[in-house]
């Protein structure tokens, strides 16, 4: 309460000076006079009362002084007066304020902005009941995938087995086309069990969430919506509980609306890749082949107190059982559990602290760059300190004047930076990668807010501590004598100070390019990439039929097969395949067992693996694939079964070594009964999985063979690809006015897409080493501008003596490359350990790529060679006569 | 010379001033006419000085302090004890006692 008391007198006294004073007068007047009064009754004269009062009063100027000193402002007042007098300064210098803070603004902005996506995605809770205890539960296969989905029956062990999660629950995302309430559309669903729910915590904005009772199929199928979908296509109609939707063709029954802001994906082995917009119950027969398909995804709850290693071996113990049990199904496989926040952040978590890293490097260079303008200055200031020094002002007081202008540049530059930052993270979420999370709630809130407050005082003490100590060390005779040479007289300590800042941009400046030279590296490897399919001028789009009005392959056969006619008709086709997924979908790539004809039967769980893909002889000739043997698909085998397959020069390679694969027989496990196809041909290999995984041996059905409902249309064009879309929609509709399509793009889109992770990170870094070197190099030409402005007259007279211009361009050029040198030196021994911490984002290139250091040291002392150059071309245009007439 | 004054020994003031508008609400003027009077007009404190203290004191919550119309029909500013002011007061007529009895004892002691 007292220390209230006093802050709301001193916090009067500072806003209301002049009343504090008035207040104190008006007692002290009343006090001399009563004692005139007192004197005048004991019969004193009017002027010897008066004197005698004012005697017996004291000093009433230093009285009132002192007293005031109690009550007035104190602290308080002294640092509103070091405001007032530090902004006055910064007016009056507005040239080195606006740099000052621009260089500032620059380096707390992008720190700002990087901390905001920081703070969105690994600080911030996650928006679920006690996320901490919520694990995503994979199998890993034989062959060592990670967080590889599991099947019905391995869930339902798993759950009916484990210790250590109260719950656990599978799910599924398909894309199930929606009719009525208007057009025919795709919406992404998800297929889970109704723990789900239980296990996030997720309460329902309207009617209920799923319990266990809805998983009894007699009771009719139902449907939880998202937000987005209630809002999009039913209006946001309240009454939507109880209302049955038409999903995929059968009646889905609404029991609830999700919140806004409930988000529920996993992207890592998502079928659909988006967002579910509808959930509902993933069936579990007790019987039946489909209990072996591995495509579930599994999240879990842990028990309170139950470590998550403790799970996982719990679970590794289960899935070990599994195995010896059942080993033709699942020998060889184990499980992992991994922390949702790791899930869903996965490996965009390293590349962010590296980000925060870089931006705190940049924010260190801005750092060094005020320090050295401040220490430029505090020589022109010299005088002024000189002077309030010998008035009696103390060191402190001075010190803390000086710290208090640079926090007051600190703060104006966060200012700046506050609002470089508001676009720089609209900018972020652009050019954000969409592949693992969502940037889309990234921005700024007061948890970013306080770290900017936070590091602009520390950016203001850092930059401001040196200047303000150096400029407090003052010599008052040297400085006050007359005709003081204007900042001659700086100490050799504090042009040590300033070139060791140098040296210190030169290295952060050099560890930041290293890394963002790594980085661009290695993702021109990554564009150059063989991915074994041509990506120019390819439109491609999702054709999802409905397998109740398509029951029969032939229809689905059929359908296709005039899709094909009819748009390879159009004008600037050239070639139109189908395929069920497309390289680089992201989707399962599972990995199935195939048998060769006339080998000996090998061990259960033993067979080799394939990838399979479904596709018809368009696919190849609309992608580029090229045929390297045999033939591909006739017409008859894009029509009807045929027994026929193609494989990739892979699967030639690894399985078939020393022989010619045409014209054997092998038997994939993609069907309930034997089904030995024939090799007729072998295409080149295809990047199916990742940019970055070599191509695995693949098989290739013709439709027929393996008919899929859900295909994509590949359509290889003359010239621009999406100028055909609508013309082919319009033949699709012609085919079927209810067919939907979804994801229309390009191929080229979809790489763009693809490699968006890879490109976020290094157009990030790029920029903020190119602004670090921007920084540095304005820093190595503020300082040897200086320090050729107090040689003048030195050089002046090496002139003078006949030094001819090239010598004395030497002289300055040799005392910046020193410094760059050093800095380049030290830079170099902090990169090649710092790169290492990058090693992870790197394709195809050494964190100590021999090549990218040599390119980077060459470009950052050629960017210092400029600036040293500026001022050391100044320097040989001396004029002799007017150097030395200073003196 | 002889003294007529006793002189005011550092740090007492403030017990003074407690001491004086313990008794009633005064105004600055009155504070030093009350020690003065208590002491049998032995004590004359530096009237100005009394100022700066007893602003200290305020802002240390032992008075507290009232606008009010004086006798002569001007505004003072009237000060009265408050409760922590009042065990301030004790604690110090307390140290004072004891310091009292230490000097008496170093007097005589021979």
């Amino acid at each position: 309460m007292k220390f209230f008391n006093i802050l709301r007198e001193r916090l009067r006294a500072l806003f209301r000076r002049e009343r504090v004073i008035d207040e104190i007068d008006e007692e002290m007047r009343l006090h001399v006079e009563l004692e005139k009064h007192a004197n005048l009754s004991k019969g004193m004269s009017e002027f010897d009362a008066q004197r005698e009062a004012d005697r017996a009063f004291g000093n009433y100027a230093s009285l009132r002084d002192a007293a005031y000193g109690v009550r007035g402002g104190g602290m308080l007042e002294t640092l509103w007066q070091d405001i007032r007098y530090g902004v006055r300064v910064l007016v009056k210098h507005k040239g080195f304020t606006a740099v000052a803070v621009l260089t500032l603004a620059l380096g707390i902005g992008a720190n700002t902005a990087i901390f905001s996506v920081v703070n969105e995605l690994l600080l911030r809770g996650l928006p679920y009941t006690d996320p901490e205890r919520i694990a995503m539960v994979w199998e890993v296969t034989p062959s060592g995938r990670h967080e590889n989905t599991t099947s019905r029956t391995n869930f339902r062990t798993w759950r009916e087995q484990n210790q250590s999660f109260e719950a656990m629950a599978a799910f599924s995302d398909q894309r199930l086309n929606l009719t009525g309430d208007g057009p025919p559309e795709e919406v992404p669903v998800q297929f889970t069990t109704p723990e789900l729910f239980q296990i996030l915590g997720s309460r329902p904005l309207l009617g209920r969430v799923m319990n266990s009772s809805d998983a009894d199929p007699r009771k009719g199928q139902v449907a939880l919506l998202s937000y987005g979908l209630w809002q999009r296509r039913f209006g946001g109609d309240p009454g939507i509980v109880g209302r049955a939707i038409k999903l995929h063709d059968s009646s889905f029954n609404v029991i609830g609306v999700m919140p806004a802001d409930f988000q529920w994906h996993i992207k890592r082995r998502s079928g659909t890749g988006k967002a579910p917009e509808i959930w509902t119950v993933l069936s579990m027969p007790s019987s039946g082949p489909s209990l072996l398909g591995r495509f579930l995804s599994v999240v879990a709850k842990l028990k309170p107190g139950v470590s998550l290693t403790q799970a996982e071996s719990d679970i590794r113990a289960i899935e070990a059982r599994i195995s010896q049990d059942d080993p033709e199904h699942n020998k060889g496989y184990s499980a992992e559990a991994i922390p949702l926040r790791e899930q869903l952040v996965g490996n965009a978590r390293s590349a962010l602290l590296i980000l925060l890293g870089a931006v705190g490097f940049v924010l260190l260079i801005a750092c060094a760059n005020v320090a050295n303008l401040m220490l430029a200055r505090a020589a022109d200031r010299e005088k002024e300190i000189a002077l309030r020094t010998a008035l009696g002002a103390h060191r402190l007081r001075i010190i803390r004047q000086l710290l208090t202008e640079s926090l007051l540049l600190a703060l104006f530059g966060s200012g700046f930076g506050l609002a470089l930052a508001w676009c720089g993270i609209k900018a972020l979420i652009a050019i954000s990668p969409r592949d693992v999370v969502s940037f889309q709630n990234v921005g700024i809130n007061f948890t970013v807010l306080g770290w900017t407050l936070g590091i602009s005082l520390a950016t203001g003490i850092i930059f401001g501590l040196a200047p303000a100590l150096e400029a407090a060390r003052i010599n008052l005779n040297d400085a006050l004598k007359e005709g003081g040479k204007g900042g001659g007289g700086q100490s050799s300590r504090s042009r040590r100070i300033r070139s060791a800042f140098v040296v210190a941009e030169v290295a952060l400046a050099l560890v930041l390019l290293s890394s963002a030279g790594l980085l661009i590296r290695s993702f021109i490897r990554l564009q150059n990439i063989d991915t074994g399919f041509s990506t120019d001028n390819i439109l491609t789009m999702v054709v999802p039929l409905s397998s109740t009005k398509y029951k029969e392959d032939p229809q689905v056969i059929s359908f296709f097969r005039q899709a094909n006619e009819r748009i390879k008709a159009l004008p600037s086709v050239q070639a139109v395949g189908i395929v069920n997924y497309l390289p680089l979908y992201g989707g399962l790539g599972s990995s199935t067992g195939f048998k060769v004809e006339g080998r000996p039967p090998l061990p259960p769980g033993q067979d080799p693996g394939t990838n399979v893909r479904v596709c018809d002889s368009g696919y190849f000739a609309a992608m580029g694939i090229p045929l390297l043997r045999g033939r591909t698909f006739s017409d008859a085998e894009n029509t009807e079964a045929k027994h026929v397959v193609l494989i990739n020069q892979a699967m030639a390679l690894k399985h078939f070594p020393g022989e010619d694969p045409i014209g054997k027989r092998i038997d994939v496990s993609m069907f309930l009964k034997p089904n030995p196809t024939e090799i007729i041909g072998i295409v080149g290999d295809v990047r199916y999985d990742s940019l970055v995984d070599q191509p695995e041996p693949t098989v290739y059905f013709p439709h027929p063979d393996l008919t899929y409902e859900f295909m994509t249309l590949v359509i290889r064009t003359s010239n621009d690809p999406t100028a055909i879309a609508p013309a082919v929609q319009r033949e699709l509709r012609a085919i079927d006015s209810d067919q939907p399509v979804a994801d229309v793009r390009t191929m080229n889109q979809v790489m763009s897409q693809t490699r968006s992770r890879a490109r976020f990170n290094t157009l990030l870094l790029g920029l903020f080493a190119a602004l670090a070197t921007l920084l540095a190099a304005v820093g190595i030409f503020g300082v040897m501008n200086y320090s050729v402005t107090l040689r003048t007259h030195e050089i002046g007279l090496r002139i003078a003596l006949g030094a001819e211009p090239k010598r004395v361009l030497m002289l300055i050029l040799k005392q910046g490359l020193l410094l760059t040198v050093i800095g380049i030196a030290i830079g170099l021994a902090g990169a090649l350990v710092l790169t290492r911490l990058i090693s992870g984002l790197l394709f195809d290139v050494k964190a100590t790529d021999p090549v990218t250091f040599g390119v980077i040291v060459v470009f950052l002392g050629l960017v210092s060679l400029i600036a040293c150059y500026i001022p050391a071309r100044r320097a040989t245009r001396v004029d002799p006569l007017v150097a030395l007439r200073y003196e | 010379m002889k003294k007529e004054r006793a002189d005011l020994l550092q740090g007492t003031l403030d017990m003074l001033i407690l001491k004086a508008v313990s008794i009633g609400p005064l105004h600055g003027y009155g504070i030093i006419q009350r020690i003065h009077q208590l002491s049998g007009e032995m004590l004359r404190v530096e009237q100005g000085s009394l100022y700066p203290a007893l602003y200290r004191i305020e802002q240390k919550g032992w008075v507290s302090s009232r606008w009010d119309v004086h006798d002569t029909g001007r505004r003072a500013k009237f000060y009265s004890l408050t409760k922590e002011g009042e065990s301030q007061l004790e604690a110090e007529e307390a140290g004072w006692e004891l310091l009292v009895v230490a000097i008496t004892r170093i007097r005589q002691a021979t």
